[in-house]
């Protein structure tokens, strides 16, 4: 070092001192590259057979220590779920500690623990360094599951399964890990809410008995300690961790398609599509190809430099981001490229995204291009040694993956050496449109048959579970026109006469949100009164009221008059004789076609309102009733798609054969409301003043 | 031994312990240029990395109310260029270094900073000296930012369930305080913003003497020094007037209560209070008692909330560190068959705890604990310890609060803890927010 200083100093002296002269078109050039220094860490075996590391860093007065399983466990099968569960139930208590114990020591020292089912994390101040250790100690070697908390755990897994089957990432992430690894490997397990429910406390226990074991454990202690120091404190804590034989599962191979897999996820009211071509690959740790993979990944599609994004958003303009990754993993690699883009240019993306993979395979990267990615990856890796938990993991790697020794010592070395041809080899080998499931989670009726052109196309749910083709929309049967399937209707509810008859109608339903009962009352008097309220635990929630052509909503009591387009939607539904004469509000209807519903025929009509809004409309094909609805709303937040769902059709008492839907199904994203009618009564003479707008 | 000469020991041994300790101080070197750009460098070796970062003092609450965003925009013009760097340039020279870069805009300031190998340090603060002294900002570059900025407030809010939360809070808690709008801002303002309102945006805050530029890492002190002066030194001082906002928001007088609607499957309830700003006499303890509240699994808030009373899947307690007063949030999303009143009561009851309760000693050693790793651990990341040098300088001119401001955090007694509790924490200063799911239309 001391050289290059003087050779600067004397630079200086002759540099002007105020820089007048400075021509700040010249782009510095950068000084001799730095040498990366990987220190290596000190480790020690236990006589129960854990291997610890331990790199020294005095820098600041802290310290973490890391327990990582070296295990594969048997497939989760019909409990799928309750690996992910094993973390916090691990430190729901000990048996020293009860919950409250366990939570009050970790916080009254300031530490952090996190747990997983294959491992542990604890983090704190050094002078609280033996504390963290016996914590730690006795969560590992004295863990109490109980069926309370497991149940707790189970409580809140359920209610972020809901969540998932409209969550467009969530759907993505079930459906890719099923296609890329299927059902007999960890990692194509599903969790289902059957699956969640099924989950024993014994099989937790079980789990935790068989697999938390020092024989398969590597720890890792980073930070403000010494090694004689960090000897004694593991040898304390877990020199009596018993050791046992742990069993070793074998799981399927997993296999690319043949050739491209073309997989839907439907996802109602989709205005976006979340796309993804991924394939699982051999790849693991530490092997001769990963630095070159990588590399070729990152000229792919890393950052904002990436091809992917360069053509699809640069270029292109369709989306926000396109990226690609790629995974080395001893239990199967993946090999991903994806992007998010609106419903129209969804196959476009496909066809893109193909396109410069297959371009990978047979044009050579550019001299530049390569050396600017290799020079990323470059920075990537010293900026990584700053945290002194990579080094440690470094050394595990090594061990675990029987990685070469001087792996890392030499990972710059041959990033450098990497070069276009090796690039082009790996994206033969590795990245393969030829091979890839292509999975596209969006709109059934936009997107699918436009992905025809990439192969067969598949249907699955948000579980990877298939749906039946024929769910499809076709082509209605010759006849059939909109008009008819409107007329048949209004003959399947009762017919002109029964509608005519009715001059004013209350319903009373009953429904729950978050657990809350709520009663829904809605009383209708011709030609144009509507009052419709929402109760629960006694407080009216929501209040909607029409007295001819004025009317008002109320809200957790903030009441605002009912104008534009409210009020025109409002008068709509206060007609009791709308279905008699649509045209009045200057609706238009067009057969669409047919489909299934609930596994029955549908005609599908598409109505159109005088602003243009659209809302498709479900009229089963044997009996004609009108069993699903499907209209998307604008929102501050974009547009959002309801769905609703009538059935058990039954004839009102005392009114002439009219029949209403006595369940109403009514669902927008996540939400979802089960209205069932209670009763229906007619002409008992429903007075004005019950409409007064007060 | 009986109790008390055992606790005495203990002590002892901790007040060694204290001393050993001060290999854990940060040390720079601080100093101005004629211009006023305030430098800040922190030598450190342990890797072969730099950092460089300039945080200017203009964010949110300088702009106009008929120009919100700007601030925001800002920093998306920066990275279009300068004159010797070509539109598109800017990223990619960082990552081709092997870097890293990025930026972010609060109500407060504006904070720039990239990571890079160390012998590319003299590339990073050429090019950071490039957008000090003249960026590109031209028709070009404000036409294509002010697309993609609208598109990234599509973007978060719309695929974050409770995105609005924030900034709902501070839209109702401040009347006055240019705190009242968000640092996204609002379509409108942005497309109506002209190019000669972005220069002058951009001559009036992007200063020098609106700027520290702070620098760590592996770097030579006297070398960096030179390139510092060779760069900045002739970039001008500002001329015109920086504005600052003089609102002063008027004490709440009585509880404001407040119901939004999003996208969302579960109610949140969010109780605000007003509180006092950063670095000023009461804000330590305020800090205290929101962790108090809800730092870890035995915070108030989890262990009777979330765990005992299953009323709440999430809970947690916060003190935005803002330059002005500002606000402390308390929020709760509700577990399944739970209404937002009954979360809200429970809530109080916790709040009311920490009013009429004395802390004792062991929750109060606890809080001191906690406090003490965190303040640790901030340094344990180069970009870490470079922000945190900048923000001190930035907002209490005193760069030496890296290392001394656990002091303060010291100072406050179990006594304070209640006073400010009781102080800060009541009916008349507090919003309560009920952020809900959308109510349905029927057929």
């Amino acid at each position: 070092m001391k050289k290059i200083i003087f050779i600067i100093l004397s630079l200086t002296l002759f540099a002007p001192v105020f820089g007048q002269t400075l021509d700040r078109s010249i782009r510095p050039k950068p000084g001799p590259a730095p040498e990366v220094k990987l220190g290596k860490p000190e480790s020690f075996t236990l006589p129960n057979g854990m291997k610890v590391f331990v790199v020294e860093n005095h820098t600041l007065p802290t310290i973490s220590c890391s327990i990582q399983l070296d295990i594969k466990p048997e497939l989760e099968g019909d409990m799928a779920g309750f690996h992910e569960m094993m973390g916090e139930l691990l430190l729901t208590g000990t048996k020293t500690r009860t919950n409250d114990q366990l939570s009050e020591d970790i916080d009254f020292i300031g530490a952090t623990i996190r747990a997983t089912n294959e491992g542990l994390f604890g983090g704190g101040l050094k002078r609280n360094e033996d504390k963290l250790l016996e914590l730690m100690s006795d969560i590992v070697l004295n863990a109490n599951m109980t069926q309370d908390e497991l149940d707790k755990i189970k409580k809140r897994t359920l209610s972020e399964l809901e969540t998932q089957k409209n969550e467009p990432d969530a759907m993505m992430s079930n459906v890719g890990a099923s296609l890329n690894f299927g059902s007999k490997h960890p990692y194509g397990e599903i969790t289902t809410d059957e699956t969640a429910k099924n989950i024993s406390l014994d099989r937790c226990t079980r789990y935790y008995q068989t697999y938390f074991r020092p024989n398969v454990a590597y720890m890792a202690i980073v930070g403000d300690i010494t090694i004689s120091e960090a000897k004694k404190l593991v040898e304390k804590y877990f020199g009596a961790w018993q050791k046992a034989d742990v069993p070793v599962a074998t799981y399927s191979k997993p296999t690319a398609p043949a050739s491209p897999r073309v997989a839907m996820v439907p996802r109602d009211g989709a205005v976006q599509s979340v796309i993804s071509v991924t394939l699982p690959i051999d790849l693991a740790p530490g092997s001769d190809d990963v630095i070159k993979a990588r590399v070729a990944n990152s000229v792919l599609g890393d950052g904002s430099q990436g091809r992917l994004f360069l053509d699809l958003r640069e270029k292109h303009a369709w989306t926000y981001g396109a990226y690609s990754s790629i995974t080395a993993d001893i239990l199967g690699g993946t090999f991903t490229a994806d992007t998010k883009c609106r419903n129209a240019v969804s196959d476009s993306a496909v066809g893109e995204i193909l396109k410069q993979m297959h371009r990978m395979q047979t044009d050579k990267v550019s001299d530049e291009n390569l050396q600017n990615t290799i020079a990323y990856m470059s920075g990537t890796f010293a900026i990584g040694l700053e945290n002194r938990s990579t080094i440690a993991q470094y050394a595990i790697n090594i061990e675990r993956y029987h990685m070469p020794e001087d792996y890392y010592q030499n990972y710059l070395k041959n990033l450098s050496k990497v070069t276009s041809d090796d690039v082009m080899a790996m994206a033969q080998k590795y990245i393969t449109p030829e091979h890839a499931n292509i999975i596209v989670v969006g709109s059934r009726d936009e997107v699918a048959k436009k992905l025809e052109k990439f192969g067969k196309v598949e249907y699955f749910d948000y579980l990877a579970r298939p749906i039946k083709p024929d769910d499809d929309l076709r082509p209605a049967p010759a006849g059939v026109t909109a008009d008819g399937v409107l007329k048949n209707y209004v003959k399947a509810i009762g017919g002109e006469d029964a509608i005519k008859n009715i001059k004013d109608l209350k319903t009373v339903s009953k429904s729950q949100i978050q657990g809350i009962d709520l009663t829904i009352t809605e009383i209708k008097k011709a030609p144009s009164q509507l009052k419709q309220t929402v109760e629960g635990m006694g407080t009216v929630f929501q209040k909607e009221v029409l007295n001819g052509d004025k009317g008002y909503m109320e809200q957790q009591g903030k009441r605002q008059d009912l104008s534009g387009d409210e009020l025109a939607q409002v008068t709509k539904d206060a007609d009791i004789y709308g279905d008699l004469h649509p045209e009045k509000y200057g609706l238009k209807y067009e057969l669409k076609g047919i489909q299934k519903v609930n596994g029955s025929d549908a005609y599908v009509l598409e109505e159109t309102d005088p602003k243009g809004s659209k809302t498709t409309m479900y009229y089963d094909a044997k009996t004609g009733l009108f069993v699903k609805q499907i209209k998307t709303f604008d929102t501050p937040n974009g547009p959002m798609a309801q769905t609703l769902e009538m059935s058990d059709y039954t004839v009102v008492p005392n009114s002439g054969g009219y029949k209403v839907p006595y369940t109403v199904v009514q669902s927008a994203g996540p939400q979802v409301l089960n209205i069932k009618v209670q009763t229906v009564e007619i002409n008992k003479g429903i007075p004005d003043t019950e409409f007064d707008l007060k | 031994m009986n109790k008390h000469t055992i606790r005495n020991l203990c002590i002892g041994a901790f007040m060694l312990f204290g001393a050993l300790r001060s290999s854990a101080e940060i040390k720079f070197v601080q100093y101005d240029l004629p211009n006023g750009l305030h430098v800040i460098l922190h030598e450190d070796h342990s890797t072969p990395i730099v950092a460089v970062s300039v945080m200017y003092h203009v964010g949110s609450k300088n702009e106009e109310a008929s120009r919100t965003g700007f601030a925001h925009f800002f920093e998306h013009l920066l990275f279009e260029g300068s004159e010797n760097i070509k539109r598109g340039e800017y990223m990619k020279l960082v990552q081709a270094a092997g870097g890293q870069l990025n930026a972010n805009t609060s109500q407060d300031r504006t904070y720039y900073y990239e990571e890079l190998p160390s012998n590319q340090l003299e590339l990073a603060l050429w090019m950071e000296s490039e957008r000090m002294l003249h960026a590109k900002i031209d028709t070009i570059g404000v036409e294509t930012q002010r697309k993609v900025v609208k598109e990234e407030k599509k973007q978060r809010f719309d695929n974050t369930p409770y995105g609005q939360l924030i900034n709902v809070v501070y839209d109702n808690a401040f009347t006055v305080h240019p705190y009242h709008w968000s640092p996204i801002g609002k379509d409108q303002y942005i497309d109506q913003a002209t190019l000669a309102e972005f220069m002058e945006f951009y001559k009036t805050f992007y200063v020098p003497n609106n700027a520290v530029l702070v620098i760590g890492g592996d770097i030579d002190i006297k070398e960096t020094k030179e390139w510092v002066e060779k760069y900045y030194g002739s970039i001008p001082k500002g001329t015109k007037p920086i504005p600052r906002p003089t609102a002063v928001e008027p004490q709440q007088t009585s509880e404001k209560r407040v119901t939004f609607y999003d996208n969302v499957q579960l109610p949140a309830v969010i109780l605000a209070y007003h509180t006092p700003a950063m670095g000023s006499e009461d804000y330590y303890a305020v800090q205290l008692l929101t962790q108090w509240l809800s730092e870890g699994k035995s915070s108030l808030f989890q262990k009777e909330i979330v765990d005992k009373e299953q009323k709440a899947v999430q809970v947690g307690a916060f003190n935005i560190p803002n330059e002005d007063p500002s606000i402390a949030i308390m929020y709760g999303i509700t577990n399944q068959g739970v209404t937002p009143d009954e979360l809200e009561q429970s809530m109080e009851t916790q709040v009311e705890k920490i009013k009429t309760d004395l802390i004792s000693e062991q929750d109060y050693q606890k809080l001191m604990n906690q406090t003490e790793t965190g303040f640790v651990s901030r340094n344990s990341r180069l970009l870490g310890t470079v922000e945190t040098l900048a923000t001190d300088y930035t907002f209490l001119h005193d760069a030496n609060l890296i290392n001394s401001e656990m002091e303060r955090y010291k100072k406050v007694t179990k006594e304070d803890l209640k006073r400010v509790a009781n102080k800060y924490f009541t009916k008349e200063n507090r919003m309560v927010l009920d952020y809900l799911p959308k109510p349905k239309d029927n057929k």
